[in-house]
C-alpha cells in the first residue's frame, strides 16, 4: 500500500526518493536512504529498514546495484514479502518485488530511476508515476518527484479491499553533494498526504535559499522574522495570517 | 528561534532529540543523531555541516567537551551558533553564543540539554525541564514531549516581545540499531506541538504493529483490517 520512486538527476546527478503511502508513518522508513554521491536504497512491502543502510553502505564499498540487491535478499528470510529499490550515483538500478508483495504490485525499471508499489490501482499507477517523473526533465529532482507522486495519485493510487485507499503519509528526500540531504519534507498521518506535502513544498520553496545563506553568512542575515515577513508581503492570499 | 531538548533515558540508554522552531522541516535534520554514538543539535544561525563533524568527532571518542571545542575552533561565527551535544553515555555539554538573539539560554542535568533562541524567556527552558523531568518513570519519547510541551506552556518563542508560533517539531528516539526506532514529524502546522502529540498517541497504537510487520511479515495483519486499541493501563 504504497508507492516510491527512487531517482538520479542527470543534469546534476543528485539523488532522490518520493514515496507515499497508506501507511501513515512512511517516512519513518525512508530516513536516510540517500547519501550524496553514492546512491539510493528503500525497501518497502512490509519495509525493512535495517535494509536500507545496509544497501548503502554496500554501494559506498563499490558494489553494483545489482550484486546490493541480492545481498539484500540473501540476507533477508522474509525477502518475499519486500520490495527493493537499489539505485547507484551513476543511475543503474536493480528492483525486486517479492512473490508475497499484495497486488497490484510491481516495479519498473529505467535509467536512473525505479518506480514501485505494491496494492495498487493497477500498472497504470506505475506508469504514471514514470510519466510525471519524466515529464519536465529540467526541473528540479524534488519537483519531478513530487509530480511522479500526483500522477500516481490521479492514476488511482492505492486499492484495498475494492476501494481506493487514501495517502495518509508521504515524503521527498533528495541529496546533492553534502553529507545531508539537500531537500527533506514529510507528511505524517494525514488525510490528503500528497496534496498536504504540496503545500508543504512550496511553502519550503519560499525558504529554502533564506537558510543555506543565513548559515554561511550569520553576520549578515535577516533574521527569520524579517525574512518571514517579506514573504507574508510577497504573498498575501498565499499565506493566511496565523502562519506568519 | 528554535527550543529543544536532547536526552539519554538512563533506564533504556536509548536517545532521543525533541525539537519544535518557527522554521519549516526541523526534522529533515537527520545529520543531527546518529545511532549508537550521539546526537549534536545546532539551531540559531546553524550551519548544517557542524552537526556531522561533530559526530564523527564523537564516534572516534572525543567526548562531548572535546568535540564542542574543535567546533568553536573551526568556526568563525561560533557566537551566532546555539548548539547542544550528547554522546551515549549521557555526557552533555551546550553552547550558546553571544549572538543568538533574545531570549537565548540552555540548562544541562543529568543526561540531558535544554536550549533556545528566540524564546520568550528563561522560562521556556525551565518549563522544558519540567516536562522532562515530571515522570522519570516514563518511555523517552513521552518525556521528550511533555518537555515540549512544557516549554510551548511556559510561553515559547518571542521575538521583538510578540510571540511566535512553533510551525514544525521533531520527534527521534534511537535505539539499537541503525535505523530511528521513533521518528515523527509536523513540517509545517498551525498548532505544531498539540499536532505531534496527536502523532505521538497514534504512533504508540501502531507501534507493536509496525514493528511485528517488518520482522515477521508472514503472520502480519493487513494494515486495513488492523484496528489499534488502546493500551490497557
Amino acid at each position: 500500500m504504497t508507492y516510491c520512486i527512487i531517482a538520479r538527476c542527470p543534469r546534476t546527478g543528485r539523488l532522490g526518493l518520493g514515496v507515499a503511502s497508506y501507511s501513515f508513518l512512511i517516512g519513518m522508513y525512508c530516513s536516510d536512504v540517500t547519501r550524496a554521491n553514492t546512491g539510493v536504497s528503500i525497501t518497502l512491502g512490509a519495509p525493512n529498514p535495517g535494509n536500507n543502510a545496509l544497501a548503502v553502505r554496500l554501494l559506498a564499498q563499490g558494489f553494483t546495484p545489482k550484486q546490493v540487491l541480492a545481498q539484500i535478499i540473501g540476507n533477508d528470510v522474509n525477502s518475499d514479502y519486500r520490495q527493493i529499490g537499489v539505485m547507484d550515483r551513476e543511475g543503474n538500478v536493480a528492483a525486486h518485488t517479492g512473490t508475497m508483495t499484495r497486488p497490484w504490485c510491481g516495479h519498473l525499471a529505467g535509467k536512473g530511476h525505479v518506480a514501485m508499489g505494491d496494492m495498487l490501482a493497477g500498472q497504470h499507477v506505475l506508469d504514471a508515476v514514470a510519466e510525471g517523473y519524466a515529464a519536465d526533465p529540467a526541473a528540479v529532482l524534488e519537483e519531478r518527484l513530487l509530480v511522479a507522486l500526483e500522477a500516481g495519485r490521479d492514476a488511482g493510487g492505492q486499492v484495498g479491499k475494492g476501494r481506493r485507499l487514501p495517502e495518509r503519509s508521504a515524503a521527498i528526500a533528495v541529496a546533492g553533494i553534502f553529507d545531508y540531504p539537500d531537500w527533506d519534507l514529510r507528511v505524517d498521518a494525514h488525510d490528503e498526504a500528497v496534496e498536504e506535502l504540496r503545500r508543504v513544498h512550496e511553502e519550503f520553496k519560499l525558504y529554502a535559499d533564506y537558510y543555506v545563506e543565513r548559515a554561511r553568512s550569520p553576520r549578515n542575515a535577516k533574521t527569520q522574522m524579517e525574512f518571514a515577513d517579506m514573504v507574508a508581503a510577497d504573498q498575501p492570499k498565499e499565506m493566511p495570517r496565523e502562519m506568519i | 528561534m528554535t527550543y529543544s531538548i536532547i536526552a539519554r533515558c538512563p533506564r533504556t540508554e536509548r536517545l532521543g532529540i525533541g525539537t519544535t522552531t518557527f522554521s519549516l522541516a526541523c526534522g529533515r535534520r537527520n545529520e543531527s543523531v546518529r545511532p549508537n554514538v550521539g546526537i549534536s543539535k545546532s539551531q540559531a544561525m546553524y550551519l548544517r555541516a557542524h552537526d556531522p563533524r561533530a559526530l564523527n568527532l564523537l564516534a572516534q571518542g572525543f567526548t562531548p567537551r572535546s568535540v564542542m571545542s574543535v567546533v568553536e575552533a573551526n568556526d568563525d561565527d561560533f557566537m551566532y551558533r546555539q548548539t547542544g551535544i550528547i554522546d551515549r553515555e549521557g555526557n552533555v555539554v551546550a553552547h550558546t553564543g553571544a549572538k543568538c538573539g533574545q531570549w537565548a539560554g540552555h540548562t544541562t542535568g543529568p543526561y540531558y540539554a535544554a536550549f533556545g533562541n528566540g524564546l520568550a524567556g528563561p522560562q521556556t527552558v525551565a518549563g522544558i525541564i519540567e516536562g522532562f523531568l515530571a515522570d522519570a518513570a516514563a518511555p523517552l519519547e513521552d518525556r521528550l514531549m511533555s518537555a515540549l510541551e512544557g516549554g510551548c506552556k511556559a510561553g515559547g518563542q518571542a521575538t521583538n516581545g510578540i510571540h511566535r508560533p512553533e510551525r514544525s517539531a521533531w520527534l527521534r528516539v534511537l535505539d539499537r540499531q541503525d535505523y530511528p526506532e521513533i521518528d515523527l514529524r509536523v513540517d509545517l502546522h498551525a498548532d505544531t506541538v498539540a499536532e505531534m502529540r496527536r502523532l505521538l498517541e497514534r504512533f504508540k497504537l501502531y507501534r507493536d504493529y509496525y514493528r511485528e510487520r517488518c520482522r515477521n511479515p508472514h503472520d502480519a495483519l493487513p494494515e486495513e483490517d488492523f484496528v489499534p486499541q488502546p493500551a490497557v493501563a
